[in-house]
């Protein structure tokens, strides 16, 4: 089976060449393009399953395939391929929403009749290659360059409606941002280029382990850079410059603020961005190198830190909003800190398990909203729905399947896996690392508001009485809506049962997938979960603690905890919007209401740092710029001009005086060869 | 009218006194160094030798390097500055004003 | 050694002399013929030199290169009549301070 290796880059290779197709070729297909968009993620998807099968038997893969700059180099620029059990279940997750996402364009693009469409189509097979290209890069240089590529596509579909006005707004807004954490992300790059001359993720020549080997102090230390810090604090800081373009990308606090913004772009485009590919980027990345960021218990304890903060942050913001894109936005930015949380605090199955539902169900989700734009002829308010469950079956029934996941209800994915999370970080904290128990408190409080306002979300959208003349008679949608809608519904109600740990521990049986799954593929590669396991213990110093003696009885405790907010949270957003003329209860807040509709005015402060600080200070270096560099440049440029048109003078074409200077001058010479030789 | 070349005498002579200090310097340097007495010929013709050696021919009184190729040399150079001059200094055939 | 009795130094002051009389020409004159009568004075007081210094070291190679040096300037005499026909022909002058049209 190893022969489906050989195949590997063919699962980025099928979109990019639908981008290709659909660009040149899109405007006389049949569907614009979608045609080739579709068939090639499909293709895509059978080979990523192929791949989770063969890395399921336990063949893994990690070679490099191209040496861009090599030969007598400090360190080699490489792209290659690394299929672990990580990278072989993610491209599969992506592959599949891309695929749906696809099909779903259909239903929302096509049959609304957007123009534009080969350039959609084009953009969205570029966007999916690019995302599937950087989940299988075997180095951080060439993780860097699809990171990128992710964020230009991501750039281009939000701005796909670039004739309005907010569009493009948005667009530059979500490419800026993130740009400013990838900054970071590039220097982080280099330096761990230099310092370690291989970027490589796996394997002992990989920089995790060469970081482990110096960190290690039963090993003699192996001499890498480190620019003359001690080598914990050097590390530290690389880990901090990369997790500047992960938190860009994964709309972390305080780079979330793209986010909300990038609803401007179709639907399903924002499904792709939240559930598989952009937003997902960020955090895969950490995932990616976290035998790098296992070492480095300052850097985790941030990334715990920053995912609670931001899943509670997000989730306050989320439950006034009246828009239902804006609504799933911030619960993207939330459910995202969860993931931060999770690998924050040792949690790596945990936060990968979280990913995988979290795809599925915001995907879903998204699609659902999406359906429900379409009828609704693009009006996106809450509260000029209502009782639309009535009307569209198919996507109340999906819709519902997901938003119970999001809200983390029994058994319904999200409860597995947030309750995962959850258990990661209390347990961890218990065990000797009390700051996590800030991080763990913050992601409980969050799971109070996520419940409440995901039945918010859905009450005032399907239930009740319908609130205007369009949610009276919604226009239709078809099976290119309802298919991905019915997948992803069944999906997110079981997709849980990958891993669900509350069963193994208290049932004894060996039902935990997704740990065998990740705990599998050859010792070598230094990508297996255990093995992360050992280097939180040994240099995060992270251990398990439990309450009421026993593992079991954390669990039980803590999911109970968490189901039990989540119940809360739901009963009373159901009890404040039940009936069918549902009061817009959140006017109550007062001050508190507007603080939140305003986001926390974080808009509002970083225009200031753009405008009133940073264009203050270019302008000031503008003035720098003209007067004093340009100044002096212009300065040598006149002096020589003007010299030179003085010198000229001298050429007065006039025999006499050229023979007068030549005289002159071997007057002058004679008497200086006089002088020094002493000729009197 | 006629165009005669005119010799013009009313130049500046300022540039004149540089050729005057170059002598008053070459003089001075010149008369301050002792060169000695010279060697001079022995009895014999140089101008007959000086014949031999144009055509490297070693039966003058005096022995010197032989001259041919530089004198042919010459002879060509001379040549073609004739011609060259006769070039110059004849009229373009047709269209000359 | 009839002529042992004049120093080297006096055939070099002659020498000289005469050279700065071509310079003075050159100088001083705007006319082109004097220009080339002046380069005749400049070359013939290296001929004084090489026929001095012939002597000097009694070394026939002075005196023949002397000669060639006269060769020489019956060779840049003509080309330099030539140039100067030519000289009038387009500035309908021989002065060397009008035709100045080739500098910058």
């Amino acid at each position: 089976m190893a022969g489906v290796f050989a195949y590997a880059p063919a699962i980025a290779a099928l979109p990019f060449v639908s981008f290709v197709v659909a660009l040149l070729a899109g405007k006389y297909m049949p569907k614009k393009g979608a045609l080739a968009g579709i068939i090639a993620t499909a293709g895509s998807l059978g080979l990523s399953i192929a791949v989770l099968v063969t890395v399921f038997l336990g063949e893994t893969y990690n070679e490099t395939l191209y040496t861009f700059v090599g030969g007598d180099v400090p360190f080699e620029l490489t792209f290659g391929l690394l299929l672990d059990p990580l990278s072989a279940a993610m491209l599969v997750i992506v592959s599949l929403i891309a695929f749906l996402v696809h099909v779903f364009s259909l239903g929302y693009m096509n049959d609304e009749g957007e123009t534009g469409l080969p350039r959609y189509y084009a953009s969205l097979g570029l966007f999916t290659a690019s995302m599937l290209a950087f989940v299988f890069s075997d180095n951080l240089l060439m993780a860097f360059m699809f990171f990128e590529l992710v964020g230009l596509c991501s750039y281009l579909l939000i701005g796909f409606w670039f004739r309005r006005a907010g569009p493009p707004s948005a667009a530059k807004k979500a490419f800026l941002v993130t740009r400013f954490g990838d900054y970071f992300f590039l220097v982080g790059v280099v330096g761990v280029l230099t310092t370690f001359g291989t970027a490589q993720f796996a394997g002992e020549e990989g920089f995790p382990a060469l970081a482990e080997t110096v960190l290690n102090p039963e090993t003699t230390a192996q001499a890498v850079n480190t620019f003359g810090f001690e080598p914990a604090t050097w590390f530290a800081i690389l880990g901090l410059l990369v997790l500047g373009g992960v938190m860009g990308k994964s709309a972390q606090f305080p780079f979330h603020t793209w986010l909300p913004d990038a609803m401007e772009g179709p639907t399903p485009v924002s499904a792709l961005i939240h559930a598989a590919t952009m937003v997902a980027a960020g955090v895969f990345l950490v995932a990616r190198m976290y035998g790098f960021y296992a070492l480095l218990p300052t850097v985790l304890a941030v990334i715990a830190f920053v995912g609670g903060f931001t899943a509670l942050f997000a989730a306050t913001m989320g439950v006034v909003k009246n828009e239902i894109k804006q609504v799933l936005a911030y619960s993207t930015i939330s459910q995202y800190g969860y993931i931060m949380l999770a690998l924050g605090t040792g949690g790596y199955v945990a936060a990968f398990f979280h990913l995988t539902t979290h795809a599925v169900f915001k995907a879903l989700l998204f699609l659902g909203a999406g359906s429900v734009i379409i009828a609704m002829h693009h009006n996106e308010n809450m509260w000029d729905m209502g009782g639309l469950k009535d009307h569209m079956r198919v996507t109340y029934l999906a819709f519902l399947s997901g938003s119970l996941a999001l809200a983390g209800i029994f058994p319904f994915s999200g409860f597995w896996s947030k309750d995962e999370v959850l258990y990661e970080a209390l347990v961890h904290g218990l065990g000797g690392s009390p700051l996590l128990l800030g991080a763990y408190a913050m992601g409980l409080a969050a799971v109070f508001l996520t419940g409440f306002y995901t039945i918010r979300m859905v009450l005032l959208t399907f239930h009740g009485e319908a609130r205007s003349d369009t949610a009276e008679d919604p226009h239709g949608v078809r099976w290119n809506v309802k298919l991905p809608l019915a997948v992803l519904g069944v999906l997110a109600a079981v997709i849980g049962f990958l891993n669900p740990l509350p069963i193994q521990k208290l049932t004894g049986l060996e039902v935990d997938f997704l740990h065998q799954f990740l705990d599998s593929g050859p010792e070598a590669l230094l990508t297996s979960s255990h093995h992360y396991g050992d280097l939180t213990h040994d240099y995060a110093g992270y251990s398990v603690g439990t309450i009421g003696g026993g593992e079991t009885v954390t669990m039980l405790a803590g999911a109970g905890v968490s189901l039990g907010l989540a119940l809360l949270g739901a009963g009373l957003a159901f009890a404040l919007y039940r009936g069918a003329e549902p009061t817009r209860h959140t006017e109550k807040l007062g001050g508190l209401q507007t603080l939140l509709m305003h986001n926390y005015y974080q808009d509002e402060y970083q225009v200031w740092l753009a405008e009133g600080l940073t264009l203050r200070l270019s302008g000031a270096a503008d003035t720098f710029d003209q007067g004093v560099i340009d100044g002096v440049v212009n300065g040598v440029s006149s002096v020589s001009l003007f010299s030179g048109d003085r010198l000229r003078r001298l050429q007065t074409g006039i025999v006499t005086n050229y023979a007068a200077l030549i005289v002159l001058c071997l007057l002058v010479l004679l008497g200086a060869f006089a002088a020094l030789g002493g000729w009197f | 009218m006629t165009t005669r070349p005119q010799l013009h005498t009313e130049t500046s002579k300022a540039a004149g006194i540089l050729a005057v200090a170059l002598f008053g310097f070459l003089a001075a340097v010149f008369l301050t160094s002792g060169f000695g007495t010279a060697t001079g010929f022995a009895e014999g013709s140089i101008t007959r030798s000086i014949g031999y050696a144009m055509f490297n021919l070693d039966a003058g009184d005096f022995a010197s390097e032989g001259f041919l190729v530089s004198f042919i040399t010459i002879a060509i150079v001379l040549d073609a500055a004739l011609d060259g001059a006769v070039m110059l200094a004849k009229r373009d055939e047709e269209g000359d004003s | 050694m009839v002529l042992g009795a004049v120093p080297a130094e006096y055939y070099l002051v002659l020498s000289a002399a005469v050279f700065c009389v071509g310079i003075f020409g050159i100088l001083t004159r705007e006319n082109a013929l004097i220009f080339l009568m002046s380069v005749e004075l400049m070359l013939n007081a290296a001929n004084i030199n090489l026929i001095a210094f012939a002597f000097y070291w009694g070394n026939l190679t002075g005196q023949v290169f002397g000669l060639f040096v006269m060769a020489l300037a019956a060779a840049e005499v003509a080309i330099g009549i030539g140039i100067i026909l030519v000289l009038y022909r387009n500035f309908d002058s021989v002065d060397v301070t009008e035709a100045t049209t080739l500098k910058w």
